[in-house]
């Protein structure tokens, strides 16, 4: 059985975004890494891998600097790297990447998908629904675990105030919240065998896939704006007003 | 904020895939497991458990050794390691020299086929813990005059002495320790539960709080005749693990001086004073670039070092001079750092002060930087001025 394991490379959520004129400015992000829910599905195929048994393949549309997340993902155990190269992703919208996803899905022969419910940089959350439409699959979204058992899958996933645990059959795409596991780190054993694997890199025509028109355009992107300076209080009078601000203000209690 | 390092030379294009990759997952463990819990362990004086069971299943611990269940990374790599984990603290550091240059090392290249099958794998894991016996009370700098004496008794070895200054000795499953047998300077592994042996812990340090520093006494220790290093006699038996550790402290200086630089930089043009930030003013930007220039030059050094390293074209003398500059201008710059943070340069909230009291134990440590001057002395000039006699 192949896992298939959908990564997006974006910025590091602690890296410096710059906006200029109107578009993040990519050449300046400091560091590239992982979408942190896309680490999550990694870690539970990679889970599922080990009491189930399959092969993890992990896959990725982006331009060329994209393949390195798919080596850090062999570093952990990935089996399988597949890079679709794309440039100017910006000019492409979700449908188009969707149908190069499930273009690499089928090659790569894999039924079960696992992926991010949403990535860090767009916070778009269309990748693990569009993908299993394209694919006439079940999609099980905000997932924190799965694991195999006789004719399925069993997804355990956040619902309003609780938990539920649903059973879904192939073919079946699970879009990953924060899982409850740790996530596993690389070791040396693993960067030395993540070295020595290839990653299979194609182009959407390779797949066959004529990506067509964008049917969407972002106008601009603007920085979020400035936080407003932080508030203090002092002394136990002050108890009830934090309270309430706590409450009615941050939502935290 | 993501750690930005430093590299004012792009030294990272000179480096494999590799050794980046190693570098960045020791770069993110310090980020995540060093940096938020470091001041608590050196407020405690721990080196916390959790530490060592990390560093052994990232298997990094040995690091350019090879087989035996050791890593076999380059020595860039191994430096890389130590840069980052430094840049932590360098009492996470000196753990990983001891460990894995002061106490594999030399049972991987002076050991028996059976001492290594032994304990090289479970030591890489991180599962046994070793330490390193050379310095005496008595006897730091020439250590060749220790006093530590090993007997043959004919079914067994008797140690008798005592060691100061041991970096891990309480917390070690195994100490190779350095002793005379006959006169003559030999290796011994003596095991923690070995009788007449205790590692009584040392207290009250203002340097390296974090890391375990120990005495070793030997009381009519006796070991099993197996126990001793078959490979080596004489003071290149510790000096040779001595060049490993220094090669490492070149690295592991600059990340600590990293560590300075990136605070200093954020905190001078953050600071405002007469109406403007600090970092703006000519006496403070002078500061500033000495530091770059200076952290620039040492980088340079630990990179040809450790090309050299790779390629077997080194001499102990090119170890001196790195170990030596490095340490220093680490040092330097961790002075530099807490005059530029003011009265806040002294807290726990900045790393500068605990760098600056660390780096006084590694200027001291494996060789003095003047004991360095002395080694480069003799080698520009053919003249040892160790000793007055000849
Ligand atoms: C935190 C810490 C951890 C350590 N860990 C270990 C360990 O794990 N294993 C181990 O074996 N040792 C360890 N050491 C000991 C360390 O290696 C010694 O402290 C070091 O070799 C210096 O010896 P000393 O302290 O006796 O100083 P000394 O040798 O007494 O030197 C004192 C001063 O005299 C100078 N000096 C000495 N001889 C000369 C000379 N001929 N000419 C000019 N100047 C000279 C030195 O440069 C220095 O400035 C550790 C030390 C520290 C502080």
């Amino acid at each position: 059985m192949a896992i298939g394991v959908l990564l997006k490379q974006v910025p590091d959520t602690t890296a410096k975004i710059g906006v200029s004129g109107g578009r993040v400015d990519e050449s300046a992000v400091s560091k590239w890494s992982m979408s942190p829910y896309d680490e999550y599905a990694l870690e539970s195929a990679l889970k599922l891998k080990e009491s189930s048994g399959g092969d993890v393949v992990a896959i990725t549309c982006g331009p060329a600097r994209a393949g390195k997340m798919l080596t850090d993902a062999a570093a952990v155990g990935a089996d399988t790297l597949m890079h679709v190269q794309i440039d100017g992703q910006d000019s492409i919208d979700s449908t188009q990447i969707q149908s190069v996803l499930v273009a690499a899905l089928e090659k790569a022969g894999c039924e079960v998908v696992f992926c991010g419910k949403q990535a860090a940089d767009t916070n778009g959350g269309s990748t693990g629904p569009g993908v299993a439409m394209l694919m006439g699959a079940s999609c099980v979204s905000h997932v924190s675990e799965v694991s195999a058992d006789a004719g399925g899958y069993t997804a355990l996933r956040a619902s309003s105030g609780g938990a539920e645990r649903v059973h879904v059959s192939a073919p079946c795409v699970f879009a990953f919240d924060k899982g409850l596991e740790e996530l596993r780190r690389p070791n040396v054993r693993g960067i030395m065998m993540a070295k020595k694997k290839v990653i299979e890199t194609v182009s959407p025509e390779d797949l066959g896939v004529s990506m067509g028109e964008s049917r969407v355009t972002v106008i601009s992107h603007s920085p979020p704006p400035e936080k407003p300076p932080g508030q203090k209080f002092e002394g136990a009078d002050s108890v009830a007003t934090v309270v309430s601000k706590l409450r009615d203000e941050a939502n935290v209690i | 904020m993501a750690y930005e390092a430093l590299d004012f030379y792009d030294i990272d294009a000179l480096l494999t895939e590799e050794e980046k990759m190693v570098r960045d997952m020791v770069r993110d463990w310090v980020d995540k497991e060093v940096i938020p819990n470091i001041e608590q362990a050196c407020h405690e004086g721990v080196f916390p458990d959790k530490w060592r069971v990390d560093l052994g299943e990232m298997g990094i611990l040995g690091a350019p050794l090879k087989g035996y269940g050791c890593p076999g990374l380059s020595y860039i790599a191994y430096g890389l390691i130590c840069q980052e984990l430094e840049r932590g603290d360098s009492g996470v550091r000196s753990f990983a020299s001891v460990q894995g240059s002061l106490a594999m090392y030399p049972i991987w290249d002076f050991g028996s086929e059976e001492q290594k099958n032994h304990y090289l794998p479970r030591m890489a894991s991180g599962e046994l813990i070793g330490c390193f016996g050379l310095t005496e009370p008595d006897y730091g700098s020439n250590p060749g005059d220790m006093i530590t004496r090993a007997e043959d008794k004919g079914d067994y070895y008797l140690l008798n002495g005592a060691k100061m200054w041991i970096t891990n000795g309480t917390i070690a499953d195994l100490a190779v320790v350095w002793a005379k047998l006959d006169g003559v300077i030999r290796g011994f592994i003596v095991e923690k539960d070995d009788s007449g042996f205790s590692a009584p812990e040392m207290t009250g340090k203002h340097s390296l709080k974090a890391s375990v520093t120990s005495e070793l006494v030997f009381q009519d220790c006796m070991i099993p005749k197996d126990r001793i290093l078959p490979g080596v006699k004489g003071l290149k038996g510790p000096f040779s693990c001595l060049n490993n550790a220094r090669f490492g402290i070149s690295w592991g200086a600059v990340g600590a001086a990293q560590s300075c630089f990136n605070s200093t930089k954020e905190y001078a043009l953050s600071r405002i004073q007469f109406g403007h930030p600090i970092a703006s003013f000519q006496l403070v930007q002078n500061k500033l670039s000495w530091m770059l220039r200076e952290i620039t030059k040492a980088q340079l050094l630990a990179f040809h070092l450790g090309k050299k390293k790779d390629d077997g074209t080194w001499i102990p003398e090119h170890i001196s001079l790195a170990k030596m500059n490095n340490v220093d201008i680490a040092l330097e710059i961790a002075r530099m750092s807490r005059d530029i943070h003011g009265a806040n340069g002294i807290l726990d909230e900045y790393p500068i002060m605990r760098h600056m009291a660390n780096l006084e134990s590694v200027k001291t440590y494996e060789g003095t930087h003047d004991i360095h001057n002395l080694i480069l002395g003799k080698h520009i000039t053919g003249i040892q001025s160790f000793t007055r006699e000849p």
